[in-house]
């Protein structure tokens, strides 16, 4: 088993490989899937000034912005996702976070919250269009799709067993179970569960990292889609499903809602628990 | 991962690392300050140059980050011109450690290597839960990166 970990996504990835490949073929190994987490970082950070979501964001209303593919497939789910589950999951809350201090802005003016359908319209394969003042966060979905980019450029470069865990959010590529630990969302140096995972992946959303005081009012880097108001549960949520994308997304409709048999679950042939 | 480890990722066709350990002076403190926004915290950095042959690939600084849950060690490799390259991390540990509630059901996956290839070795491999933020070393990336253009013209002679 090789490890290694690199600080993407605001937060670490770790990434085992197991087998006996030599060392140097390892390291390209490595770098490729590495890389892939660091072109979704590029692409999706809020913080970056030319990121496709700063772009977005920045963009007037009206106008047309045209996206990587890879920021287009992450919008399609988060838009489809929106959609389906009644804006619980909604990609249009960051101006809240800025608001919380939970993520950084220079804008002098933030625009308001907004739990109606999302303020963008996909135009084609490589563009959406604007239609309201919005600033949107893709951290309730980005990271899963960089484990999903990591674990196929694995699998491409021939690896049969290996996990990619992005700050929670993970994979395992292959049939041999890795043993995952979820930490106990009230007690978060103790393990709250343990369970074998094989060929699938595996989200957890909390907020025992996030939840502050604020003003006097408690909020956390969750909010819920629908009136903008933070999550601020003591629970945890993990989604286990096919790809850590549609995990990653689905912990927020089920924390939101509280419901570990929410209806979308099995649409993506996805299952929750709730600690 | 080791030092030497990150080292060899980092720069492939180095032959040779030389430990330069660097000790700014004030003044060198003061720049790192204002270039990287951030107190500059430590006078003495662990610093090795990479080199192919004589010509120079670029810089390594190892350096360590507390958190409130976390003790981060890593590594940040660098071009000659002090631009950041790419980032290891060595260590990681939680600060308040992890308790294990299932020891006997974790050895199971120990030692399996030989048949399926899977070993999972000593910390604690693939924790899922909310994600922790990686601000500190982010921060101490930034804070490396200066120190490292404010000692270039000291490191070329």
């Amino acid at each position: 088993m090789k490890r290694r970990a690199q600080p993407w996504l605001g937060t670490l990835v770790d990434i085992s490989i197991a087998g006996t490949s030599s060392e140097p073929d390892l390291n390209d190994v490595f770098t490729q899937a590495f890389a892939q987490i660091a072109t979704v970082h590029r692409l999706m950070s809020f913080h970056a000034s030319d990121s496709d979501v700063t772009r977005i964001n920045r963009a007037a209303v009206g106008s047309t912005i045209e996206i990587d593919p890879h920021t287009m497939k992450v919008l399609e789910l988060a838009l489809a996702l929106a959609s389906a589950s009644a804006s619980v999951f909604n990609i249009c809350c960051a101006s809240q976070l800025v608001r919380w201090a939970l993520l950084p802005s220079n804008e002098t003016e933030l625009p308001a919250f907004d739990g109606g359908t999302c303020a963008l319209r996909i135009v084609d394969a490589v563009s959406v269009s604007k239609t309201r003042p919005v600033m949107i966060d893709l951290g309730g979905i980005a990271k899963g799709y960089a484990v999903d980019q990591a674990i196929a450029a694995l699998h491409h470069a021939g690896v049969v067993s290996a996990c990619v865990n992005a700050g929670g959010d993970l994979r395992v590529l292959g049939e041999t179970p890795f043993p995952i630990t979820i930490r106990h969302p009230q007690a978060i140096t103790q393990a709250g569960a343990e369970l074998e995972l094989a060929n699938a992946a595996l989200a957890t959303s909390a907020t025992y990292f996030s939840r502050r005081s604020v003003g006097g009012v408690s909020v956390s880097a969750l909010v819920d889609g629908r009136n903008g108001a933070a999550i601020t549960s003591e629970r945890s949520v993990s989604v286990i499903a096919p790809s850590c994308m549609v995990a990653d997304a689905l912990t927020k409709i089920v924390l939101a809602s509280g419901n570990a048999n929410h209806a979308l679950l099995a649409d993506f042939e996805a299952s929750a628990f709730i600690i | 991962m080791t030092l030497e480890e990150a080292q060899h990722a980092m720069f492939p066709q180095a032959g040779v690392f030389k430990a330069q350990p660097l000790d700014l002076t004030t003044d060198q403190m003061h720049q790192v300050e204002k270039l990287a926004g951030l107190p500059a915290r430590s006078v003495r950095w662990r610093l090795f140059s990479a080199w192919q042959g004589d010509v120079l690939l670029g810089y390594v600084v190892a350096d360590d980050v507390v958190g409130k849950y976390e003790l981060i060690s890593y590594a940040v490799g660098l071009l000659p011109d002090a631009s950041v390259h790419q980032i290891e991390i060595l260590a990681y540990r939680e600060s308040h450690g992890f308790e294990i509630r299932n020891a006997a059901w974790r050895k199971q996956f120990i030692g399996k290597t030989a048949q399926s290839g899977l070993a999972v070795g000593d910390g604690i491999a693939n924790i899922s839960g909310a994600s922790l933020s990686a601000n500190h070393v982010t921060d101490g990336v930034r804070r490396i990166a200066a120190v490292v253009q404010v000692a270039l013209p000291t490191l070329k002679k």
